[in-house]
């Protein structure tokens, strides 16, 4: 509950399309069955002023961030990023409030790894809901090297929940093509 | 003459604004218009056609601060328009995410705030983020704060950011036993910090507005003792958390409420004229720039009985309890007077919330198409949605949200003030501007569609 000693955090809007990549991404690692030590947090887009009161130097050890990331990249390629990657933020207001800079603050004392996902589109200020194929398809993967991070072998167990949900999710969003 | 200065964007807030003043040649505005500049997104429309269960997922996204707020309205105008009743319980855990919400964002804006103020009894402004006493304990205090109203909000709502536990209809599941004594233990822990919080808050509020002269960008600005004062009335709905159209007696009246467009009420377009480069931070616009808040601004100007009004913690203490002062040292004064309030109010839901009890409505209506609205006491103030359900389909969906009152009464609390403390009144507000952007809501004949739908 408070203060875990791994901490997964995924950021982002679901409502911008794309940016909903790293919400996306814990919604299908909240179905699996991790160790109590493990919070995986849907941070949406209150993570600069929410995360920080849910870590503690003391017992937290290591910080998984998922968001999409703008690389350059294919859309749906995956990049995994040091805080010294990062632009660094500045301290202006709430909302644009930038993660980057209270990481920088907190690097020696907590592992963090960021991992980015090259967004198609973010519709940022209209509207959508959904995320594009391309990230879709990068959703399993991403849970993938997560688990590998956090070093969690979910086995075999995991690609057949996988391909069921996959189907479930096919369905859900009217798409025609079922893997 | 009059001369125009410009504050793009305010800073220490959330979202993006700006402040176009005209001044006198003393430096006092004669009149300020603050308008945002987030440009406006559709979430209206996009409600519109889904199902009422998928609402509260995007209401709470429309903002990152106070996403149990929306996550709350949304589904209680949802039940408004199917006329469904929650179970008591139910209402007890939303009671307790709303508090937990209200006092962490309370806290957010001490840090937002403690900038602006002096450590009493020295000339020396606080840096919430020092390493040094006495500010290092007051920002481990306030991250404490947060921690346990997070934590409450997590175990009653489900998540700690984003609510997901509240449905149509009640919530998914209620908490257990012991889930119910840690929210009591963490509630008791939190309500003597909040007191000193509190205390501290107030201290150094009245400090700083008892001063003759503060320090802006290094120079000495007068301080007026009637700062951020209006006569524009207030509005509120509830003590601490709001009201709905399924009330016996609701305090709000749907019909009392009319939008004016943002053209027919901000200055038009003229050109800045006056410059402080050393105006923190990175200065004021450059002199000569062209400003146009009438086609700039991006919120309607909502009115209740004909004028706007002000929402917030003052408004509440105002309509519920008595409070009487003006201006923006008693608005923030106010919005700590709040803090207690919280957990006292937390502590009593906490005794009354049964861990067995049922959370969830025997049966869900399907919705025949009527018009129903829900308020919540947001930290910010009154959020209001409205929404028509029918056959288990969204039809019409619409938000209004605390700062779209905030953003005229605040224009005119500025009159009076030295320009360089328009953000000083402004912050008082404890604005959200990006979800302020999300809704106008009127037709093409310029008239209110809510009021339209009522006809």
């Amino acid at each position: 509950m408070l203060y875990p000693e791994i901490v997964i955090v995924g950021c982002g809007n679901p409502l911008f399309a794309d940016d909903g990549f790293g919400p996306a991404v814990i919604e299908e690692l909240q179905k699996l069955t991790l160790p109590d030590n493990v919070a995986v947090i849907d941070a949406g887009l209150g993570a600069p002023h929410f995360i920080f009161t849910l870590l503690d130097p003391e017992v937290t050890k290591k910080l998984v961030i998922v968001d999409c990331a703008d690389f350059g990249a294919e859309p749906g390629s995956i990049t995994r990023l040091r805080v010294e990657d990062l632009p660094p933020g500045s301290y202006r207001d709430a909302h644009s409030w930038d993660i980057a800079e209270p990481l920088q603050r907190i690097k020696d004392r907590i592992e963090i790894t960021v991992i980015g996902c090259q967004p198609k589109r973010v519709t940022d200020p209209e509207m959508e809901i959904g995320l594009s194929d391309e990230v879709l398809k990068a959703i399993p993967k991403t849970v993938r090297l997560v688990l590998e991070i956090i070093g969690v072998d979910y086995g075999t167990t995991i690609k057949c929940l996988q391909e069921e949900r996959q189907r479930g999710t096919a369905k859900s969003c009217g798409s025609t093509e079922t893997s | 003459m009059s001369k125009v200065v410009e504050i793009s964007p305010t800073t220490r807030h959330e979202g993006h604004s700006k402040l176009v003043l005209k001044v006198n040649d003393a430096g006092i505005i004669e009149k300020g218009n603050w308008c945002s500049i987030t440009p406006v997104r559709g979430v209206e429309k996009l409600a519109v056609g889904k199902t009422p269960e998928q609402v509260p997922k995007i209401a709470s996204r429309v903002c990152g601060i106070c996403p149990v707020a929306h996550c709350l309205a949304g589904i209680e105008a949802m039940e408004a328009s199917i006329k469904c009743e929650i179970p008591k319980d139910a209402q007890m855990l939303r009671h307790i995410v709303q508090l937990g919400n209200r006092c962490h964002s309370i806290a957010l804006h001490n840090i937002l705030l403690l900038p602006d103020y002096y450590i009493p009894g020295t000339e020396v402004k606080i840096n919430p983020f020092t390493a040094e006493e006495p500010v290092r304990s007051v920002a481990k205090r306030i991250q404490r704060l947060r921690e346990i109203s997070q934590t409450i909000c997590q175990i009653a709502g489900g998540e700690a950011i984003h609510p997901s536990n509240p449905r149509i209809g009640g919530m998914y599941r209620n908490c257990s036993e012991q889930a119910k004594t840690k929210m009591y233990d963490l509630a008791k822990e939190g309500l003597t910090l909040a007191h000193a919080q509190a205390e501290f808050m107030i201290a150094v509020i009245r400090n700083y507005h008892k001063r003759d002269f503060v320090d802006v960008g290094g120079k000495k600005i007068p301080m007026p003792k009637d700062l951020g004062f209006h006569n524009q009335g207030y509005l509120a709905t509830h003590a601490f958390y709001g009201s709905s159209s399924l009330d016996e007696c609701p305090s709000w009246d749907i019909n009392r409420f009319k939008e004016a467009r943002p053209y027919d009420w901000y200055m038009g377009e003229m050109e800045v004229s006056l410059e402080d480069a050393s105006y923190p931070v990175g200065g004021t616009t450059k002199m000569g720039t062209k400003t146009n808040p009438q086609m700039e601004a991006c919120t309607g100007i909502p009115m209740y009985d004909g004028q706007p009004v002000e929402v917030g913690p003052r408004a509440r203490l105002v309509t519920y309890k008595n409070y009487d002062e003006k201006g923006t040292c008693g608005q923030n004064i106010a919005r700590q007077m709040e803090y207690q309030d919280c957990f006292y109010e937390m502590l009593d839901c906490i005794d009354a919330l049964n861990p067995a009890g049922k959370v969830i409505a025997d049966f869900i209506p399907d919705g025949d198409g009527s018009l129903g609205w829900a308020s919540n006491e947001a930290p910010r103030g009154t959020d209001v949605h409205i929404a028509r359900v029918k056959d288990w389909k969204v039809q019409y969906y619409s938000m209004l949200v605390p700062t779209t009152w905030n953003f005229a009464t605040c224009s005119a609390a500025l009159t009076g003030a030295p320009w360089q403390l328009a953000e000083v009144i402004m912050r008082g507000y404890d604005p959200c501007v990006s979800c302020a952007t999300h809704m106008i809501v009127i037709d093409e004949d310029n008239r209110l569609v809510a009021q339209k739908l009522i006809q």
